[in-house]
């Protein structure tokens, strides 16, 4: 669950030297929205956005956008003059979470990887972090979800894994809702198999409750987590 | 009285899934009793099984796929890709019976024998990809219909109505890039049921954009969603693409008394999607239909569900 081994590699960069429109052509040509900008070790100088650019274009409200002056001011513009400097970086070795409370805070859309000496090694954006949550709960693959409730105390996680495993049924992930009610927990196994049938009965012979996933709805979740 | 065909032959309950499998060989036995008790089988004309050319079956899936499950069966393993997927060593030969009896089936409708048919084929089919067997399926039975159709007959436009209560990931996988063919499944929502596939948003891809729909139903759901589903989604794409020939993946597990599934349809459910069907197929096909059974494990409803399936084929209901 680290950042090296999620984020892309393939990189497209910039210089500060690069014309903005040249980069907004890149930006188009290539699909992606940011672009880092590196010297010539390849150490990290910035980053600039579609926003920046679009935020470096004159209005289109204003009369005079399309005049011959704002066509030779933009295309005197580098992405030196709009780039942020003011960046957030992270190390190759920030796990997923780590970047993921980063995302929350910030509200960015992608985050340059660098080293200790702040040489580029790749950017992470959330469309990574949405592929690599995916493998993590499976959920690419063909199986079912179940929601088990459970008392909360040491020992259900086994007893129930140990149900699942024994019917040689594989699992792609377990969620934990761990204040479902009074006491109880709700467990989500994302199972990879068709046959639910003799697990369930398995489970509810076992004293377990399975839950109508009708009653998963949010607005049904606890709120006072 | 329309000429309706029933297929149904002993091997298919040669294909073996061990002790407490859902998919048994007493499912079809339940079937074939239900028509019977219905006083049917003197109306249907019985078709036994063929074996299938294997140029059909690799219209779909890959040879090494075939020469893989072929291996893996005789020597006596008791899978094939997955748990789920139990099988004997006659499993591999019963998966050609039940391809090749739909293909002779369908040459029959087309060749003007016969006006629709049931084929109560195992194993079933629509969840077997390209080159993986996939929920209980090994070759996808329908897929290889509407490439039969195509390649042999010519039929220019397919449309398939898979109403098992699980997606048929293959089967969408099979045609989502084909404008040729039209995929629409009706099944519990994946986020809660396998295999996980056929969201709403799964419409096509490239030159078959448009040629793929999926209803979605939740948990709980039954009758009333469902037939909202068919009348909102269903029904104006295929007055809009005009299918010549129309395939039904029939899985009775939708049954509010199956626990495959937390779908809650009805007995009644059943037979009036196929009196949609059979209007549809009066309207663009000539009256031609295909169906071809897929899931459905309540060995104690399956009986009804199947006499109720062919009296409406037979025109009687």
């Amino acid at each position: 669950m680290f950042v090296s081994q999620s984020m892309t590699k393939k990189l497209i960069t910039a210089t500060g030297e690069t014309d903005i429109l040249e980069v907004g052509k890149i930006m188009k040509d290539n699909k992606v929205r940011h672009i880092p900008v590196v010297d010539d070790a390849n150490i990290l100088l910035g980053m600039v956005t579609d926003r920046d650019i679009r935020s470096a274009m004159p209005s289109v409200a204003s009369e005079d956008f399309d005049s011959k002056e704002e066509r030779d001011k933009l295309s005197e513009l580098k992405v030196k003059d709009i780039m942020t400097t003011d960046l957030v970086t992270v190390s190759p070795l920030y796990t997923l979470q780590d970047v993921l409370l980063l995302f929350q805070r910030h509200h960015f859309g992608a985050l340059p990887v660098v080293d200790d000496k702040r040489v580029l090694k790749g950017i992470i954006s959330i469309r990574d972090l949405l592929r690599a949550f995916i493998s993590v709960m499976g959920i690419g693959e063909p199986g079912a979800l179940l929601c088990i409730v459970a008392e909360h105390k040491v020992g259900q996680m086994k007893k129930i894994v140990d149900i699942i495993t024994a019917e040689n049924i594989s699992m792609g992930s377990i969620l934990v809702a761990r204040h479902w009610e009074e006491g109880k927990r709700a467990i989500f196994p994302y199972l990879l198999t068709h046959n639910l049938v003799r697990v369930k009965k398995k489970l509810q012979e076992s004293g377990y409750e399975l839950l109508d996933p009708m009653n998963w709805h949010l607005e049904q979740l606890p709120k006072n987590e | 009285m329309k000429k309706t065909g029933f297929l149904y032959d002993e091997r298919y309950l040669y294909h073996d899934t061990g002790s407490y499998h859902p998919e048994t060989s007493e499912r079809l036995p339940a079937i074939y009793q239900g028509i019977k008790d219905g006083g049917l089988l003197e109306k249907v004309k019985l078709l036994k099984a063929k074996s299938a050319d294997l140029k059909w079956i690799n219209t779909i899936h890959s040879r090494d796929y075939v020469r893989r499950f072929e291996e893996v069966c005789l020597c006596g393993n008791s899978c094939l890709d997955s748990t789920d997927n139990q099988m004997c060593t006659e499993t591999f030969e019963i998966a050609f019976l039940a391809v090749g009896g739909i293909l002779d089936a369908a040459r029959r409708v087309m060749e003007g024998e016969l006006d629709n048919v049931f084929c109560a084929v195992r194993p079933p089919g629509h969840h077997a990809e390209h080159a993986e067997a996939m929920g209980f399926c090994y070759f996808n039975n329908v897929a290889i219909c509407a490439k039969y159709l195509q390649i042999e007959f010519g039929i220019k436009r397919v449309g398939i109505i898979d109403f098992d209560v699980h997606h048929g990931n293959a089967t969408q996988h099979s045609f989502e890039s084909d404008p040729t063919v039209f995929y629409y499944s009706i099944h519990e929502h994946p986020s809660f049921a396998f295999p996980g596939t056929g969201r709403e948003f799964d419409q096509g891809v490239g030159e078959g954009t448009g040629f793929t729909k999926n209803s979605l139903a939740l948990p709980g759901h039954g009758d009333r969603e469902y037939k909202q589903l068919i009348q909102k989604d269903l029904i104006p794409a295929f007055e809009k693409f005009k299918p010549e020939m129309i395939l039904i993946s029939t899985g009775f597990d939708g049954h509010e008394d199956d626990d495959m599934s937390g779908i809650r349809l009805s007995t009644d459910w059943y037979t009036w999607i196929m009196e949609i069907i059979m209007d549809m197929g009066e309207k663009y096909c000539k009256g031609r239909l295909i169906s071809i059974l897929e899931g459905g494990y309540c060995i104690e409803r399956l009986p009804e569900l199947a006499r109720n399936h062919i009296k409406v084929l037979l025109g009687e209901k």
